[in-house]
C-alpha cells in the first residue's frame, strides 16, 4: 500500500517536472521571439551574425521537412533522399496560391497537405519495389529535377519560370488582440536585461515578423504532437518493424505496402508544410532554393540531430539555417586565409559535421546530449 | 599422445546479444575424417566459421600447435585451413578455372597450373567445363569446384560445412568416395559438418554430437553408428 | 536526317562522359553494392587536379595521367578512412558519408578554384573529322569515345589478367568465399575505389576538354544523374553495360528530347530520372545487364 501511494506521487512530481520544462521551454521561445525580433546581431571579432526572426523562422521550416525525414528515414528505415522536392512542392503550390488567388497563409495548408501526401505516396509506389540504395538513387534524381520541372515554359503560369515566384504581396497581420506591446514594453522595463529587448512600441513590421514567428511554431508544435501520436501508434509500430527488419515485419504481419506508402505520405506531407512556411518567410519561391543541395543539408539536419529522434529534428532545422549563413557571414579569422572563407564554408562545415557525426556519433546530437545527461546523473 | 592438428577448447561464440556456442571442445589429429553431426541452428556452421576467424569467439583454438585467436581470416587461410563454407562455395561469375586460380590465392609458388591440371585430372568434368562461368555449373559440379578450390590452397586441414546439402544421393556417394581417396592418397586431414549423418560416420573415424551449442557425445563413428539415440536422431532408423 | 544524324554524334559525345562516371560507379557497386554519390564530385577534383598541373606546366597528357593517380590515391585514403569501418551491408551510414564528402569536395574545390569556369587544355585535336552537308563529327567526339573504349578495355584487362584484377572480381562475386580463400578485403576493395576514381577523372577531363565546355565546380551535379542512369541501366554490374548505358542516355538526351515536341530542353535531366525510375522499377537488373552484356 505504501508503495503504491508513493509510486502516485513520483508519477506526479514527474508531471509536474515535465509540465515545467515544457512550460519554460515555451516562454523561452517567446523570449527569444522578443529578444530578436527587432536587431540581434552578435559581435565576435570583427565580423557580425545575425540571429533575427528571419533565421528562425527558416529554421522551423527546415525543422518541419527534416521532422518529415524522420518518418520516412529515421522510423521506417527507408532511405528516401528527395525531401527538397516535396519542400519544393508545397512551397511553390502555397506562393501560387498566394499570389494569383490572394489565399491567405493558412488556408494553402489546407491544398499543400492532401497533394503532398498524395504526390508522396505516388512517388513512394516504387519504392514497394525497390529498397536500400536503389530507393536513394531515385530519390536523389527526384530531389536533382525539381528546379528544371518549375522552370518548364508551360508551368510559367503558375511557377514564374527562373525567376521565382513572388508572394510579398502578401502580409502576415498579427490579431489585434495579441498584447504584443505590451509585452514588449513590460519586458524592457527588467532591470538590466531590458535592454535585450529593443526600445519603445514594436513597428508593424516587427508585429507581423513576431506574429509570424509565433504562428509557425504553433504549426510546428502540432506537427510534432501529431508525428509523436504516430509513432506511438499502431501505424508506428509497424513503421519501426520495417525498420529494423523488413522481413520479420512481414511475417508478423505489418502491411508493408500500406506502412510504407503512409510513411511516404505523411514525410512529403511535412516537407510540404515546411516548404510553405519557407516561401512564407522569405516572400519568393524560386527554383534554386529547392535543388538537391537542398536535400543533401536536409540530411544533414537529420544525422545532426539525430537520426530517429524528434527533438532532433529542431536541433538540425536549426544548424541548416544557422550555420551556412553564420559561415558566410564570417569574414575575418586570424591564422585562417580569407580565401577559405569566402567559398562555401557552410557547405564545408556541413559536410564534415555530416562525417564526422556518422563516423564519432552515430546518434547525432541529441543521444550525445542524452548520453553527457545519464553520466552527469550517474556521478551524482 | 601426439598434439591435435586442431586444438579447440571452452569454444563460446555470439552473434549480437545471442549466444550461440557454449564452451565446446574437440581435437582434430593429422590425417583423420572428423565429423560433426547436428540438427539446424546447433551451431555448426558457427563451430567451422569461428575456426576462419570469421566470428569473433572466446576460448582456444589452436592449430598445428599455435593459438589462432590474433589472426585474421586471410592469416588463417595462409597456415593452411581451408574452408568449404555452406551452400555455394564457388564464384558463380568467375569461370571454373579462375575459381582454382582464386583458390590458389595465398601461393606465390611455380606449382599452381600444375596443381590445376591435377585437379582437372580427378575432375574430368571440370577440365571441360574450365572456360564456362560457375554458376552454370550443376549443383554437384559446384560443390566439386568449391572441393578443389579449397585444395588449391594446399591446406593441412579442409573444413567442410555441410557438402551433401541439396546433392542426390548418388551423387553425395560419388563426392564422399573422392573424401575418401583424397584422404588415403594425399592424407588430407578434414572436419566434415554433416546433417546426412550415415555417409559421413562410413568415412569418418570419428564424430562429435553438436547440441545447442554445445557437444553432447563424442566418440568413434563405429560405434556412434550403433549408438540407439543417434540411430533415433540422425539416421531415421 | 542530317539533323538526327548529328545528334546521334552529339549522343557519343555525352555518352562517352557518362559511361566513364558509369563505369567508376559501377566498379564500386560491383564490389559494395554502395552506391559511392560523391564519385562525381571526386571526378570533378581530379579534373581540377590536371588543369593545375598543366597550369604548372607539366605537359598535357602526362597532367591527365598524374591526375588519374592523385585521384585513385585520394580515393585510397578515403575507402580507408571512412568507408571500411562500417558494414558493407548497412546502407545508410554510407549513403550519408558519401553525401558528406559530396558536400566536402564541392566546397574545397570552389574554395581553392572559386566557382567561375575555366577553360580546360584541349585534350584532343580540334576541328572535325569528318564534314558532310550540316553533319559534322568533330575529332572530339570520336577521341573521347575512343578513350572510353581504351579505358574500358585497360579495365577488362586488369580486372581478368591480373592478381588484384582477380581478386576484386573474387570479391565482387562471393564476400564470404573470398575471405576463406585467404583475400584480404580491405585493400582489394580499397583497389576498386581507386580504378573507379582514375576512371571518374578521366570521364571528368573528357567532359571539361569539350570545345563548348568550361570546368567549375558544379560541373558533375547534373552528369552525376546522367551517368547513374546510365549505371543503372547497364544492370549496375556490368562495364560494357555502363558504356551501352552511357550511350543509351546520351542518346535519350539528345535525341529524344529533341525530337518530342512537347518535352522541351531543360527536361533532359528529367528525361533522365523518368529513365532510372522505369528502370529500377520494372527491370533492377538492368535493361542490358548481366544477361545480354558479358560480364566482367
Ligand atoms: N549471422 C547471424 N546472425 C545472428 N544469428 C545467427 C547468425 N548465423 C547463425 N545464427 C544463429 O546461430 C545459431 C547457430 O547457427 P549455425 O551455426 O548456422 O547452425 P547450423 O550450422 O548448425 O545449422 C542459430 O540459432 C542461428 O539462428
Ligand atoms: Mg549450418
Amino acid at each position: 500500500m505504501l508503495q503504491r501511494v508513493q509510486s502516485t506521487n513520483e508519477t506526479r512530481s514527474e508531471r509536474n517536472y515535465q509540465v515545467a520544462k515544457w512550460a519554460c521551454f515555451v516562454i523561452s521561445l517567446l523570449l527569444i521571439a522578443f529578444a530578436y525580433v527587432d536587431v540581434g546581431t552578435i559581435s565576435i571579432g570583427s565580423n557580425n551574425y545575425n540571429l533575427s526572426l528571419i533565421r528562425l523562422n527558416k529554421a522551423i521550416a527546415y525543422t518541419i521537412a527534416i521532422l518529415g525525414l524522420q518518418v520516412v528515414i529515421g522510423y521506417t528505415g527507408q532511405i528516401a533522399l528527395g525531401q527538397s522536392f516535396f519542400f519544393g512542392t508545397g512551397a511553390y503550390i502555397s506562393a501560387w496560391l498566394i499570389a494569383d488567388h490572394s489565399w491567405p497563409f493558412l488556408l494553402t495548408l489546407l491544398i499543400v497537405v492532401p497533394s503532398c501526401f498524395l504526390l508522396g505516396m505516388v512517388l513512394g509506389l516504387p519504392a514497394l519495389r525497390i529498397r536500400g540504395l536503389y530507393l536513394a538513387l531515385l530519390t536523389f534524381g527526384l530531389a536533382a529535377v525539381f528546379p528544371s520541372i518549375v522552370k518548364l515554359d508551360k508551368l510559367y503560369s503558375y511557377t514564374g519560370g527562373a525567376g521565382g515566384k513572388l508572394t510579398s504581396n502578401y502580409k502576415f497581420i498579427a490579431p489585434a488582440w495579441l498584447p504584443f506591446d505590451e509585452v514588449a514594453q513590460a519586458l524592457q522595463k527588467i532591470p538590466l536585461l531590458g535592454g535585450f529587448f529593443g526600445d519603445g512600441p514594436l513597428s508593424t513590421r516587427e508585429e507581423s515578423r513576431l506574429w509570424k514567428y509565433i504562428l509557425f511554431s504553433l504549426i510546428a508544435g502540432l506537427c510534432f504532437w501529431l508525428v509523436h501520436n504516430l509513432i506511438h501508434s499502431r501505424p508506428g509500430r509497424a513503421m519501426r518493424a520495417i525498420r529494423d527488419n523488413e522481413t520479420s515485419a512481414a511475417t508478423s504481419g505489418v502491411n508493408l505496402a500500406i506502412t510504407k506508402t503512409l510513411s511516404f505520405g505523411v514525410a512529403s506531407a511535412l516537407g510540404g508544410v515546411g516548404g510553405a512556411i519557407y516561401v512564407a518567410e522569405v516572400g519568393i519561391a524560386s527554383p534554386d532554393d529547392f535543388s538537391s543541395l537542398v536535400a543533401i543539408y536536409l540530411i544533414v539536419g537529420l544525422v545532426v540531430g539525430g537520426v530517429g529522434t524528434l527533438p532532433g529534428a529542431v536541433v538540425g532545422g536549426l544548424i541548416y539555417a544557422l550555420v551556412p549563413d553564420w559561415a558566410s557571414s564570417t569574414q575575418s579569422i586570424s591564422f585562417v586565409p580569407e580565401r577559405w572563407l569566402q567559398g562555401p564554408t557552410g557547405s564545408l562545415i556541413l559536410g564534415i559535421l555530416l562525417i564526422v557525426l556518422t563516423l564519432f556519433l552515430p546518434g547525432g546530437v541529441v543521444a550525445g546530449w542524452r548520453r553527457l545527461k545519464s553520466k552527469m546523473i550517474a556521478k551524482q | 599422445m601426439t598434439t591435435p592438428l586442431l586444438r579447440v577448447e571452452d569454444l563460446k561464440a555470439r552473434y549480437g546479444p545471442v549466444q550461440v556456442l557454449h564452451g565446446i571442445e574437440f581435437n582434430v589429429f593429422k590425417k583423420e575424417i572428423v565429423v560433426v553431426l547436428g540438427a539446424n541452428g546447433a551451431g555448426k556452421t558457427t563451430t567451422l566459421r569461428s575456426i576462419s576467424g570469421m566470428v569473433e569467439t572466446s576460448g582456444l583454438i589452436e592449430f598445428d600447435g599455435q593459438p589462432t585467436k590474433k589472426l585474421n581470416p586471410s592469416e588463417i587461410v595462409r597456415r593452411g585451413v581451408a574452408h568449404v563454407p555452406q551452400g555455394r562455395g564457388t564464384f558463380p561469375e568467375l569461370t571454373v578455372e579462375e575459381n582454382l586460380k582464386v583458390g590458389a590465392f595465398i601461393r606465390t609458388d611455380k606449382d599452381i597450373k600444375t596443381d590445376i591440371e591435377a585437379c582437372y585430372s580427378s575432375y574430368p568434368v571440370l577440365y571441360e567445363r574450365k572456360a564456362q562461368t560457375a554458376g552454370s555449373l550443376s549443383g554437384g559440379e559446384q560443390q566439386m569446384l568449391a572441393v578443389s578450390r579449397a585444395l588449391m590452397s594446399r591446406p593441412q586441414l579442409l573444413l567442410m560445412d555441410e557438402p551433401s546439402l541439396g546433392l542426390a544421393p548418388q551423387i553425395v556417394e560419388d563426392l564422399f568416395t573422392r573424401f575418401v581417396t583424397m584422404n588415403q592418397d594425399h592424407g588430407t586431414t578434414m572436419l566434415i559438418v554433416e546433417q546426412n549423418a550415415q555417409l559421413a560416420l562410413d568415412i569418418a573415424s570419428r564424430a562429435y554430437v553438436l547440441e545447442s551449442g554445445e557437444v553432447t557425445i563424442e566418440g568413434r563413428a563405429e560405434e556412434l553408428v550403433n549408438d540407439d539415440a543417434i540411430r533415433k536422431a540422425y539416421l531415421g532408423t | 536526317m542530317d539533323l538526327l544524324l548529328q545528334r546521334i554524334f552529339d549522343a557519343i559525345t555525352n555518352g562517352s562522359t557518362y559511361a566513364l562516371i558509369a563505369v567508376a560507379m559501377v566498379l564500386i557497386f560491383k564490389a559494395t553494392t554502395l552506391i559511392n554519390f560523391a564519385q562525381g564530385e571526386q571526378a570533378m577534383l581530379g579534373a581540377f587536379a590536371v588543369l593545375q598541373l598543366w597550369n604548372w606546366g607539366i605537359p598535357m597528357w602526362w597532367a591527365v595521367i598524374i591526375g588519374m593517380l592523385f585521384s585513385a590515391a585520394l580515393a585510397a585514403g578515403l575507402e580507408r578512412a571512412f568507408i571500411r569501418k562500417f558494414d558493407p551491408t548497412d546502407h545508410l551510414p554510407l549513403v550519408i558519408i558519401t553525401l558528406g564528402l559530396f558536400l566536402v569536395i564541392n566546397a574545397i574545390a570552389a574554395i581553392i578554384w572559386r566557382f567561375d569556369p575555366q577553360s580546360f587544355p584541349q585534350l584532343f585535336p580540334s576541328g572535325n573529322a569528318f564534314t558532310y552537308n550540316n553533319v559534322r563529327l568533330s575529332w572530339y567526339s570520336i577521341f573521347a569515345f575512343g578513350s572510353c573504349v581504351l579505358v574500358l578495355l585497360i579495365f577488362q584487362t586488369l580486372l581478368t589478367k591480373t592478381k588484384v584484377g582477380l581478386a576484386f572480381r573474387a570479391v565482387s562475386s562471393n564476400l564470404e568465399s573470398s575471405r576463406l580463400s585467404g583475400i584480404n578485403i580491405g585493400p582489394t576493395l580499397q583497389f576498386g575505389w581507386a580504378l573507379a576514381a582514375a576512371a571518374g577523372t578521366l570521364g571528368a577531363s573528357i567532359y571539361a576538354a569539350n570545345p563548348v565546355l568550361q570546368i567549375e565546380p558544379s560541373m558533375m551535379l547534373r552528369a552525376l544523374i546522367f551517368s547513374v542512369t546510365a549505371a543503372a541501366l547497364g544492370g549496375l554490374d556490368s562495364l560494357w553495360g555502363a558504356l551501352i548505358g552511357g550511350l543509351t542516355i546520351g542518346f535519350v538526351q539528345s535525341v529524344v528530347v529533341q525530337y518530342i515536341p512537347f518535352i522541351p530542353n531543360e527536361m533532359s535531366l528529367s528525361a533522365a530520372v523518368v529513365v532510372l525510375l522505369i528502370v529500377l522499377t520494372l527491370r533492377p537488373s538492368g535493361v542490358l545487364g548481366t544477361r545480354t552484356v558479358e560480364r566482367v
